[in-house]
C-alpha cells in the first residue's frame, strides 16, 4: 500500500508539473488547450533523440527539452492562437483548432520516429529505499519526484514575487482591468506559453525516466492532466498542482484496491466526474456551471 | 471495371455511415449547441451490443433496435451529471467518457474479446444469396434508406416548436429558461437521440466492416466526425451530408494518388497515414481560423463564434 502511494506522488508531482501550464494557459489566454499533452510528448522526445543520438542521460536533457516545448509553444501562438485572440473566436472554435493543432503536432512526430514505444538507454537501475521510509524508488523516480518538487516550488515563487508573476495573475483575473493598467498582454501571453510549454516538456521528460514513451502518451496524459486542474479548479496553479498529486496517488493506489491497471485512465476519469458533482468549483477555483 | 465499381460503391456507403453518425452529432451541436466530443463511444455501445445480441440468437432488427436505445440511454448517464458544465469542462468530461468505454471494451474480454475483435457475426441480406457484389449495392441502399429516413425525421424535429426551443437554447439558454422551458429536459432528449442516431451508424459501421474491433473506435474518428460537420455547416442538415460525401470523396480521389505518388518518395504506409492524419489537423485549425461557420454554414445562422 505504502509503496502504492509512493509511485502515485511520483506520478502526481510529474502531472502537476505538466498540468500547471494547461491551467496558466486556461486562465490568461481562456484556451482550453488539447494539445497541452503533444508538449509533453515532444519534451520526452527530445531528451529521447539526445539519450539515443548522443547518448546524453535523460537529466541533461532537461534544459533542451525545456527550450523545444517552449519554442512551439510560442510559434504556434504567433502562427494560431494569437491570430484567432484578434478575430475574437470563440470558445467552441477555440476547442476545435487545439484538437486540430493536437492531431498536428501528434502525427507531425509519428511521422518521423513511429508509433512503438521506445525507452531511454541507461544502465539498469535498482530500486533503494527512499528517505529511510518502507518504500523503494528507482535513483530516476527519486530524481523526477525531487525535480517536480523543485519545480512546482519554483513556479510558486515566480507567480507569487516576481513582477511577471504578479501580471500573470492580474491577467488572469480581469483581462481588460490588466489591459488599461498598461500591461503589455502580448508580451505575458508569450511569458505564459514559455512557462506552460517548457514546463509540460520537462515532466515529458521525468515522465519517460519512469515509464516507455511512445506519441500517444501526451494524449494519455491529457485526460488525467484535464482531470487534475479541474479537481484543483481550473485556472488555479496551486489546485493544478494539489489536483495533479490527488490524480497521480488514486491512480496508483487503486492498482492496490484490485483495479487492473488498463483502468487507469478510466480511475483519472471517474476521480474527475466525481470531482465535479462534489466540489462543482474544484478545491481552489472557480464555477465550473454555467 | 468491377473492382472500381466496388471502389465507388465503398466509398459512398461509408460516407452515408458518417452522415448519418454527424447527422446525430448535428442535432446535439449544431441545433442544440452541446459540445459532445465523446460521440464515437455512441457508436461502439451500439455497435457491441447489437453485435453480441444477434450472436446471442436475437433477430437482427431486435438486436439492432436495443443497440440503438442503450447507446441513447448511455448519453443520458453521462449527460445527467454533465449537461449543467460549461462548454470546456463537457467537452472533457465527454472525450474521457468515450475513452473509458473504450478501454472497457479493450479490456473485457471475456465479453467483447477485447482488442482481437469480433469476427463472424449475423449480417443483413445473408440468406439472399447474392454475390458479394449484390450484397454490396444492397447494403449501400439500406445505408443511403436509413441515411434519408434520419434526415426527414430530423428535418422535421428541427422545424418544430420543440426544434425551436432547441436553437433557443443554443442562442441564449439563459432566455429559453426566462421564457419558462426546462432546458435541461430539451437538452437530455436532444443528446439521447443525437447518441442513439450515433448508435445507428454504428450498428451499420459494424456490418459494413463485418468485424468490429476497439480500434476503429478511437477519439478520432469523432474528430473526423467534427471536422465533416464543420466543413458542411453546422446546424445545417442537407450541409453535414454533403460534407460527409465531400469528404469521402476527397479522400478516395487522393488515395490512389497516394499510394502511387508518395510510397514511390520512399514513404511507408504508416508514415502516409500519419501524413494524412496531420493534414486533418492542420485543415481543422485553418477552418477555425478563417471560417468558423463552415464551408456552407450561414454565418447568421450559426458560427462557432461564441
Amino acid at each position: 500500500m505504502l509503496q502504492y502511494l509512493a509511485n502515485g506522488v511520483v506520478v502526481g508531482a510529474i502531472i502537476a508539473v505538466a498540468a500547471i501550464g494547461l491551467t496558466l494557459v486556461y486562465s490568461i489566454l481562456r484556451l482550453t488547450n488539447f494539445a497541452h499533452g503533444d508538449f509533453i510528448t515532444l519534451g520526452a522526445y527530445t531528451a529521447l533523440f539526445l539519450n539515443l543520438g548522443l547518448g546524453w542521460r535523460p537529466a541533461a536533457a532537461l534544459p533542451l527539452a525545456f527550450v523545444a516545448g517552449a519554442a512551439v509553444a510560442v510559434g504556434l501562438e504567433f502562427v494560431v492562437w494569437r491570430k484567432m485572440r484578434q478575430m475574437r473566436a470563440g470558445a467552441v472554435a477555440l476547442i476545435v483548432a487545439s484538437i486540430g493543432v493536437a492531431l498536428a503536432l501528434r502525427n507531425g512526430l509519428v511521422f518521423f520516429v513511429g508509433p512503438s514505444p521506445q525507452t531511454f538507454q541507461q544502465p539498469v537501475q535498482r530500486a533503494v529505499p527512499f528517505l529511510g521510509l518502507p518504500v523503494t524508488l528507482t535513483p530516476d523516480q527519486r530524481f523526477a519526484l525531487i525535480a517536480s518538487v523543485v519545480l512546482v516550488f519554483g513556479v510558486h515563487l515566480l507567480l507569487r514575487y516576481t513582477t511577471l508573476g504578479k501580471t500573470m495573475r492580474a491577467l488572469s483575473d480581469n483581462t481588460d482591468l490588466a489591459w488599461v493598467s498598461g500591461i503589455n498582454v502580448d508580451r505575458i501571453v508569450i511569458w505564459t506559453w514559455i512557462i506552460g510549454g517548457g514546463l509540460a516538456a520537462l515532466g515529458g521528460v521525468l515522465y519517460g525516466m519512469t515509464r516507455p514513451l511512445y506519441p500517444e502518451l501526451g494524449w494519455h496524459l491529457l485526460l488525467p492532466l484535464f482531470a487534475a486542474i479541474i479537481l484543483g479548479g481550473i485556472g488555479s496553479p496551486y489546485g493544478a498542482i494539489a489536483g495533479g498529486f490527488l490524480i497521480g496517488i488514486v491512480q496508483e493506489v487503486s492498482i492496490y484496491f484490485g483495479v487492473p491497471v488498463e483502468y487507469k485512465i478510466a480511475v483519472g476519469f471517474v476521480a474527475m466526474i466525481a470531482a465535479l458533482l462534489l466540489f462543482p468549483r474544484g478545491l481552489f477555483g472557480e464555477a465550473s456551471y454555467k | 471495371m468491377s473492382s472500381s465499381l466496388l471502389y465507388v460503391i465503398n466509398v459512398v456507403t461509408t460516407a452515408t455511415v458518417y452522415a448519418i453518425f454527424v447527422l446525430g452529432l448535428n442535432l446535439q451541436f449544431g441545433f442544440t449547441g452541446i459540445l459532445n466530443f465523446g460521440h464515437v463511444a455512441f457508436m461502439a455501445i451500439a455497435a457491441y451490443a447489437s453485435v453480441l445480441l444477434s450472436l446471442a440468437g436475437w433477430p437482427l432488427i431486435a438486436a439492432a433496435a436495443a443497440g440503438i436505445l442503450l447507446a441513447g440511454a448511455a448519453s443520458l448517464l453521462i449527460g445527467l451529471p454533465a449537461l449543467r458544465l460549461r462548454e470546456d469542462y463537457l467537452a472533457i468530461t465527454t472525450i474521457g467518457f468515450a475513452e473509458t468505454v473504450r478501454i472497457i471494451i479493450n479490456n473485457e474480454v471475456e465479453l467483447t474479446r477485447g482488442p482481437q475483435g469480433i469476427f463472424r457475426f449475423p449480417i443483413p441480406f445473408e440468406s439472399w444469396g447474392l454475390t458479394p457484389l449484390g450484397w454490396r449495392v444492397a447494403f449501400m441502399i439500406l445505408c443511403l434508406v436509413a441515411m434519408l429516413a434520419v434526415y426527414l425525421i430530423l428535418q422535421r424535429l428541427t422545424r418544430s416548436p420543440w426544434g425551436r426551443v432547441l436553437k433557443a437554447i443554443r442562442e441564449d439558454e439563459d432566455a429559453a429558461i426566462a421564457l419558462g422551458k426546462n432546458t435541461r429536459v430539451f437538452k437530455l432528449w436532444s443528446l439521447a437521440l443525437g447518441s442513439a442516431i450515433a448508435g445507428l451508424a454504428g450498428i451499420l459501421l459494424a456490418y459494413l466492416l463485418s468485424y468490429i474491433n476497439p480500434r476503429e473506435f478511437l477519439p478520432l474518428t469523432t474528430f473526423t466526425g467534427w471536422m465533416i460537420m464543420v466543413l458542411g455547416g453546422a446546424g445545417s442538415n442537407l450541409g453535414v451530408m454533403v460534407g460527409s460525401l465531400l469528404y469521402f470523396g476527397l479522400f478516395s480521389l487522393t488515395r490512389p494518388l497516394e499510394s502511387s505518388g508518395l510510397l514511390a518518395l520512399g514513404l511507408t504506409g504508416q508514415q502516409v497515414g500519419a501524413l494524412r492524419i496531420f493534414l486533418i489537423g492542420v485543415f481543422l485549425v485553418v477552418l477555425m481560423m478563417y471560417r468558423p461557420q463552415g464551408l456552407f454554414g450561414r454565418k447568421e445562422e450559426l458560427s462557432l463564434d461564441r
